[in-house]
């Protein structure tokens, strides 16, 4: 039975603290619902502001590694991580498999809001 | 292992670019594949330091933020137009220096995702050991991305009251984002000032690690930005401390 020991140990078992911790992460992911930006990062609380900066440096994490950072359990790691993907922080890479599911990172942002410029004053400036 | 460094100040002219190019041209004069960015779009600068002409400019940093090239394909390499002994090589990604090209970032921005990607594929593609960014002043998207991204920051300040308070809040920013190594570079200082009094006060105020003090120099302000200072002055006291934040990036 080796393997059930080794699994659950894999496996948090969400308590008390855990689950307050999950409802923090999650409110704080749900509070926008555009890209998150770097702006974005440095506002969120601990532990999710270290597990994205280190996603973001790496430029991937696995399900566990989310889960790890995060303090949380699978399961709860899942959810945070689609709410990630549905943010466009994460996309699940073509390396995932069975066993683990890997995404890629990118922050985004637009500098500005996307509107067309008076083409006719760029033009006069260029010339 | 490839490096990203940015390069960071609060405020305008504290010697960013200036500080930039010599860091590029020491790190590839021990052999050094380097990538120089210009993310001061609003505002470009470092290609008068490394001699580009905008005829040369092909495409530019701008092309690519729009889709109309590869990163790599705005590299330019400007080793040769620095004529001195240089074992490595120097790549620098350029911003647009076009009135309307500028105007046109200012009002329509772009994604700074793509910088994000832009950082990474060039270090790929170039087989770069360093890419450091050359970044607009003060804090935006682009710059906290910047920092997100990067493995070393170099935070420029001057020992002057406004940028003691800009500069406490681009450390802490840096701290948010998780910047691996962090150090400060007081730059400009007179000479009439006690420098390890300057450092002492600087690192008590942030708890940050002060890799130089260099003076004011006004060998820097006759070479104008017309070629790299520490390549024409390499005894120089200047460019005895940028080879002393050189040594703290590649450590």
């Amino acid at each position: 039975m080796n393997w059930i020991k080794s699994w659950l140990q894999k496996r948090r078992v969400p308590d008390e603290k855990t689950n307050e911790r999950f409802k923090l992460i999650i409110s704080e992911l749900k509070a926008g619902s555009e890209d998150i930006r770097p702006s974005d990062v440095v506002t969120y609380s601990e532990p999710l502001r270290s597990a994205l900066n280190l996603a973001v440096r790496n430029a991937m994490m696995s399900l566990t590694e989310l889960e790890k950072e995060l303090q949380i359990g699978h399961e709860q790691a899942r959810e945070v991580a689609e709410l990630l993907v549905a943010r466009h922080l994460f996309v699940k890479s073509a390396l995932s498999n069975e066993k683990e599911t890997f995404y890629e990172t990118r922050l985004s942002a637009m500098t500005r809001p996307m509107k067309r410029p008076p083409l006719d004053l760029l033009k006069k400036l260029d010339d | 292992m490839s490096k990203i460094v940015s390069v960071h100040s609060f405020r305008g002219g504290t010697g960013k670019s200036n500080t930039t190019a010599n860091l590029a041209a020491l790190l590839a004069m021990d052999g050094a594949r380097v990538g120089v960015v210009d993310t001061d779009i609003q505002s470009p600068g470092i290609h008068i330091l490394f001699n580009l002409n905008e005829t040369e400019m092909v495409h530019s940093l701008n092309d690519y933020l729009w889709g109309k090239c590869e990163i790599q394909d705005a590299a330019h390499d400007v080793t040769g137009n620095l004529n001195a002994d240089i074992k490595g090589q120097i790549f620098l990604i350029p911003s647009s220096i076009k009135a309307g090209e500028i105007a046109r970032i200012l009002r329509e921005g772009y994604d700074v995702g793509l910088l994000n990607d832009g950082f990474r594929d060039i270090v790929r593609e170039l087989g770069l050991d360093y890419l450091l960014i050359d970044t607009h002043p003060g804090l935006n998207e682009e710059t906290l991305l910047s920092l997100a991204i990067s493995d070393a920051l170099v935070v420029i300040m001057r020992p002057d009251q406004q940028d003691y308070q800009g500069t406490a809040v681009t450390i802490d920013v840096a701290r948010k984002l998780d910047v691996p190594k962090m150090m400060i570079l007081v730059n400009k200082t007179p000479s009439v000032l006690d420098f390890d009094d300057v450092r002492d006060r600087v690192e008590q105020t942030y708890n940050a690690s002060v890799a130089a003090v260099l003076p004011h120099s006004d060998e820097m302000m006759i070479l104008a930005s017309s070629g790299i200072f520490s390549l024409q002055y390499p005894d120089h006291p200047v460019t005895q401390g940028l080879r002393k934040i050189v040594t703290e990036i590649s450590s």
